[in-house]
């Protein structure tokens, strides 16, 4: 105790204080904590036992030296990507495909599950659920050679828009068509999957709150935006904010097959560009630097929401 | 009860909205389907929206079903699917519910640790040391155990937690329910749809997991049918028959092979989600109060 | 007070990082423990009872090999061909195989493991950083000494043929695998330019040799309502030269009288982008040129929509023809020669493996403690016996001699359990895959069945090919990895550039600001690496 006092020159009583804090937690607490164990042991032997690997972005990693022993390079890899002849335009690519995605796509499951939940008739509900969630398990690579197919110069998307005066050429080949034609195959593909967090959430809501407000008069569009709504923020929020940790991770896998020289400009984003490199030369290291900056960026950004969040509707991770 | 002329209006809008939107996703689905039973060739000269099976041939169902393997792969997969959903489950609800206890000094650091791991990690190689280190190499726990606990599910299934209300709980303690009767009497009853989403999210993980599969097992006989799958694609891509060879039409076979392993892949996790409809049951919350 | 918590709560966070950090360096020594008893000398321990003089040779050893090889087969031990060859040369073989596709991932994970087979099939060209590099750490044997020692065969064929011998070792000499090679130029060919010889005798027009017959077949096909005379998927089917060479440039990198040369900036490549940009213009060119993947492809001439593209001999007219013909039983799919400017000439690029085609080569790895009957092992597959066996297989099963030619039974081309030839080949032979040996000719003599293909590869064979390559250099490991980051931002700079000349969203006059570009992504730099490259290949 004393020296606790003295390495830290406070008052003796505030490290009493302190000490009967940790103390009075940890005996109300304890099983909350032995409980926790399993899943901190977890954590620290499967994610952070491990970490010590991401360091490789400051090294020259090759699998025959291993990490450690691999040459340091500093930050090379870092100032090879930054000054990329292409940097910016990737960065700016990927955050627009995110921000796009953010604004269109994330609400659309939630949009969904409204809808669903006013859903009288228990079999249609059930059939709607069941149908929009099956195109997720597609593979990818499938769900690409459809939207090609369909948005070729004759394919039914195109003939469809050239009757309300599209130009009647491959759609993939116009820089400006690439990211709705992304967004909207996105929304199909996952709408129905993603909704299934916002129903379950949905169903914790108290119906005699439903009660109360039909009570008021209140009709189904007022008893959505004061009931159904207010019931699923917290995990709307949580979600979203968890979204934001993720807005430079746009995969590459749906890109490099959307994707053509003509369209780079609008549709090269990190993650793709890295792709390529990686058919020039094993690039674990530079994948690894690329990677790191995207983490240190998307936690910046998923702390900044957080905040945000908090200080709106008083929902936030911590 | 009679209906507001508006409230027919908002209902005939619904229905109208909702069935163009399975129209549009049944699709995908649909032509899979119907190309996986088409015949090889047609289905190689076709192009456009496919609206019935091209021909009718059950040749690439039969090649997929030809391997030996296929069925020790469904059962290997069963087994990671429910031993590794149901610890899944169990571990991560012990960390959701710890973590939505309101008061606990140590929950911040907690979080803030756990969240970190899902920007930051040590790739496969330093993973795969550890798993070899911890003894679990080329057996099937080492789908399992390494990936205990998603954090993404964690932090949903803790936001699910915490909206239950204190009064259950405060009620319970005063009866002197310690904290695995208030988690498995309370709070996850009154969780079920969540923790049913969960445990689907959990499955369909662990169904189409095959990567990590192929890095920490060895031995065959414990693959799991996704590796298998993806073996039979591979051994039957046109571009590996044909990359500089020639004639036959059971060549062709390649293009419907792929559908054919999508379908036998996807079919029985499809299934899953019916299973789950059935815990999303309203007002389950008014029943545990008022019982 | 709530400050000082928060430190508190810091400072045990850390402590259970650092806590895990330490679990983390037990764990990278005993990494470093696994790499120490890599470096253990390798000294070749040879027990007794054990006789290498002749095949099959005796030994209580067994070897463990590590290779991904996908058959019906479930692993590698069941394949027949495997099962006889550890017979006819006497040594007992355990394999060891990644699931399909992952060959990348599971050499990755077993060179980290640091616990190695003695033999290792791979790309060991392609090794990051170079074979050189794969030696001098420690990986792999530099297998010199032993070939003179323990490989005749093996080395026998080397000093026959000097042009392979330069291939198959490193800027300092350094043998380090025993190689799949082509025994035969046909078989280092298999793409070109293919077209629907029926429609043309139908027009009355020949076969097309030079850049203005093509410019009139195509236009007399557009004529005949074909929508996409000219089919190709993207940039790749301009990859080995179709049509860039006749502009005596090509796509990439090449050498003329030994100097390096990247294609896109020389004159030439330009004149390439005008004639393109007019065809397409003129609807020579399918419309949807950019986004065109195989599949694409496939419907396109299957369809009859497309009379002239670049294909493949097997996976080209081979797939589409027998679809073809059964909607059109007269369709005729005839190879064309790569096209030229003038009459006469002879194509300046056209597509050709080289001799040592890199994949499916074999190491031996530097822990092995069986190192000469791992030799002797492979160099069989470098004698008569073992030329043989690998691209026939056995015998009376695989093969009978007829008048002193190996040919293929129906077990192999018409297999009674309906295994496409591929599939069956595989479980025989190892002509059709690679592996350690010399690939023998009259494999593909029997493999490509229809006569359109046989011609094929005929017509594309000739070529000025050989005279302009640059041969497989190898930049050293820090010269590759700045190689890799220039040529990312150039190839994306060409690629964007070819295709929005061609497609006619910018005008030929563009070609002169990219030059411009080009040079600010220093692509003098890449060219200064490349000639150094192609100068040590040379005086290898």
């Amino acid at each position: 105790m004393e020296k606790v006092a003295a390495a830290g020159g406070m008052p003796d009583t505030r490290a009493v204080a302190v000490r009967r804090r940790f103390v009075k937690d940890f005996l109300t607490n304890k099983y909350l904590y032995i409980m926790m164990i399993p899943v901190i042991a977890y954590y620290a032997v499967f994610h952070y036992a491990p970490m010590y690997g991401a360091i490789i972005a400051f090294k020259d990693y090759t699998p025959i030296k291993g990490v450690l022993d691999s040459k340091w390079v500093g930050l090379e890899h870092f100032s090879s990507f930054f000054g990329s002849y292409y940097f910016w335009r990737i960065l700016k690519n990927t955050l627009i495909i995110s921000l796009y995605s953010l604004l269109f796509e994330f609400p659309a499951p939630i949009i969904l599950a409204i809808i669903i939940n006013e859903v009288r008739n228990k079999v249609f509900k059930k059939t709607v659920q069941l149908i929009t969630y099956m195109p997720y398990f597609i593979s990818m690579i499938v769900i690409a050679g459809m939207i090609k197919d369909f948005t070729k110069s004759d394919g039914i998307i195109t003939m469809l828009l050239t009757y309300f005066g599209g130009e009647n050429t491959a759609m993939l080949q116009h820089p400006q068509l690439f990211r709705p034609i992304y967004i909207v195959s996105e929304i199909w593909q996952k709408i129905g999957w993603e909704s299934i967090i916002y129903l379950a959430a949905l169903m914790g809501i108290d119906q005699e709150q439903y009660e109360a407000a039909r009570m008021d008069g209140a009709g189904r569009f007022k008893q959505i935006w004061y009931v159904t709504l207010p019931g699923i923020l917290p995990t709307i929020t949580i979600l979203f904010i968890l979204r934001m940790g993720n807005m430079l991770n746009v995969g590459f896998e749906k890109i490099i097959l959307l994707y053509n020289p003509m369209i780079y400009e609008t549709a090269d984003v990190i993650s793709s560009f890295v792709y390529r490199k990686g058919l020039l030369e094993f690039g674990w290291s530079y994948s690894a630097a690329v990677g790191l900056f995207n983490s240190v960026v998307n936690l910046m950004l998923l702390i900044a929401a957080n905040w945000i969040s908090r200080r709106v509707n008083s929902h936030s991770l911590w | 009860m009679s209906k507001s002329l508006s409230e027919t209006w908002f209902d005939g809008a619904i229905y109208i909205v909702l069935t163009l939107l399975m129209v549009v996703t049944l699709y995908p689905l649909l032509h899979v389907a119907f190309a996986s039973v088409s015949n090889a060739n047609e289905l190689i000269a076709h192009r456009g929206v496919m609206w019935k099976p091209l021909g009718l041939s059950f040749e690439a169902y039969k090649t997929v079903f030809a391997n030996g393997e296929m069925l020790r792969g469904y059962r290997n997969t069963l087994f990671i699917v429910v031993v590794g959903v149901s610890l899944n489950l169990a571990v991560t609800a012990l960390g959701a519910y710890v973590l939505s206890r309101k008061n606990v000094m140590w929950n911040k650091a907690f979080l803030a640790v756990i969240v970190f791991t899902m920007f930051f990690g040590g790739g496969l190689i330093p993973l795969y040391l550890v798993v070899k280190g911890v003894g679990l190499y080329n057996s099937l726990w080492s789908t399992i155990i390494p990936f205990v606990v998603n954090t993404f599910n964690l932090i949903v299934m803790r936001t699910a937690f915490q909206s239950v209300p204190d009064s259950l709980e405060e009620s319970a303690k005063i009866d002197g329910a310690n904290h695995f009767v208030i988690l498995f009497r309370i709070i996850i009853p009154l969780s079920l749809p969540v923790m049913a989403v969960m445990g689907m999210f959990y499955a369909v993980e662990k169904w189409n997991g095959w990567f990590y599969a192929s890095i920490f097992l060895q031995d065959r006989d414990l693959y799991p049918l996704q590796i298998m799958l993806r073996e039979i694609l591979i051994l039957n891509s046109t571009d590996f028959i044909t990359s500089s060879a020639a004639v036959g039409e059971q060549v062709q076979i390649g293009e419907t092979v792929k559908y054919a392993t999508i379908m036998v892949a996807t079919l029985p996790i499809l299934a899953v989600y019916p299973f789950v409809q059935k815990y999303f049951v309203k007002g389950v919350m008014i029943g545990a109060l008022k019982g | 007070m709530k400050q000082r918590r928060r430190m508190i709560t810091t400072v045990v966070s850390i402590l259970i990082l650092s806590i895990a950090m330490l679990g983390c360096a037990s764990n990278s020594n005993t990494n470093k423990e696994g790499a120490g008893n890599l470096q253990a000398s390798p000294e070749t321990t040879e027990a007794a009872g054990t006789d290498m003089s002749s095949y099959p040779m005796k030994t209580d050893k067994k070897l463990t090999y590590w290779a991904e090889y996908i058959t019906v087969k479930p692993t590698i031990g069941e394949v027949p061909f495997f099962q006889e060859w550890q017979k006819r040369t006497g040594v007992p073989v355990e394999f060891i195989s990644p699931p399909a596709g992952q060959e990348k991932e599971g050499l990755n994970v077993l060179l980290a493991s640091g616990d190695l087979p003695d033999l290792i099939e791979y790309d060991w060209f392609s090794f990051p950083g170079g074979p050189e590099k794969a030696i001098s750490d420690g990986y792999i044997l530099r297998l010199n000494d032993y070939i003179d020692k323990y490989a005749p065969n093996y080395k026998k064929y080397l000093q026959e043929h000097p042009e392979v011998d330069k291939l198959v070792k490193t800027d300092n000499g350094s043998y380090y695998t025993f190689p799949f090679l082509r025994g035969d130029p046909l078989l280092q060919v298999y793409q070109g330019p293919i077209v629907r010889k029926d429609m043309l005798d139908e027009l009355g027009l020949a076969i097309p040799e030079t850049m203005d017959d093509y410019y009139n077949v195509l236009k007399a096909l557009k004529g005949k309502g074909l929508a996409s005379p000219l089919s190709i998927t993207g940039l790749s089917g301009f990859s080995y030269g179709a049509f860039v060479g006749a502009y005596g440039t090509n796509r990439g990198w090449y050498q003329q009288d030994g100097k390096v040369m990247f294609g896109p900036m020389q004159p030439g490549y330009k004149d390439f982008l005008e004639t393109m940009s007019k065809w397409y213009a003129e609807g020579l060119i399918d419309k949807n040129m950019a986004t065109i993947d195989g599949k694409a492809l496939d419907a396109n001439i299957t369809s009859g929509a497309t009379g002239v593209t670049i294909g493949n001999a097997g996976g080209g007219i081979g797939k589409w023809l027998p679809v073809l013909r059964e909607s059109n039983p007269n369709a005729v799919l005839a190879p064309a020669p790569y096209p030229v400017l003038n009459k006469g000439e002879t194509p300046m690029f056209g597509q050709k493996d080289f001799v040592y085609t890199t994949y499916d080569n074999v190491a031996i790895s530097a822990t092995s403690k069986n190192i000469e009957l791992a030799v002797r092992l492979l160099d069989w597959g470098y004698s008569e016996e073992g030329h043989m066996f690998h691209n026939f297989g056995q015998e009376g099963l695989s093969y009978e001699m007829v008048d002193g030619y190996p040919k293929y039974t129906d077990l192999l081309m018409n297999n009674p359990e309906q295994l496409p030839p591929a599939q069956a080949m595989k479980l025989y032979i190892r002509g059709n895959s690679g592996g350690p040996f010399v690939q023998d000719k009259r494999y593909i003599e029997q493999y490509l069945a229809l006569p359109e293909q046989q011609e094929a590869i005929k017509i594309w064979a000739n070529t000025d090919v050989d005279k302009y390559t640059l041969g497989l250099i190898t930049p050293t490991s820090e010269e590759s990895s700045e190689m890799a980051k220039i040529m990312n931002d150039v190839n994306t700079l060409i690629d964007e550039m070819t295709l929005k000349i061609i497609l006619g969203t910018e005008k030929i006059d563009a070609y002169d600001k990219y030059m411009e570009k080009l040079k600010s992504l220093k692509i003098d730099r890449a060219i200064e690496i490349q000639q150094a490259a192609s100068d040590r290949f040379n005086n290898r």
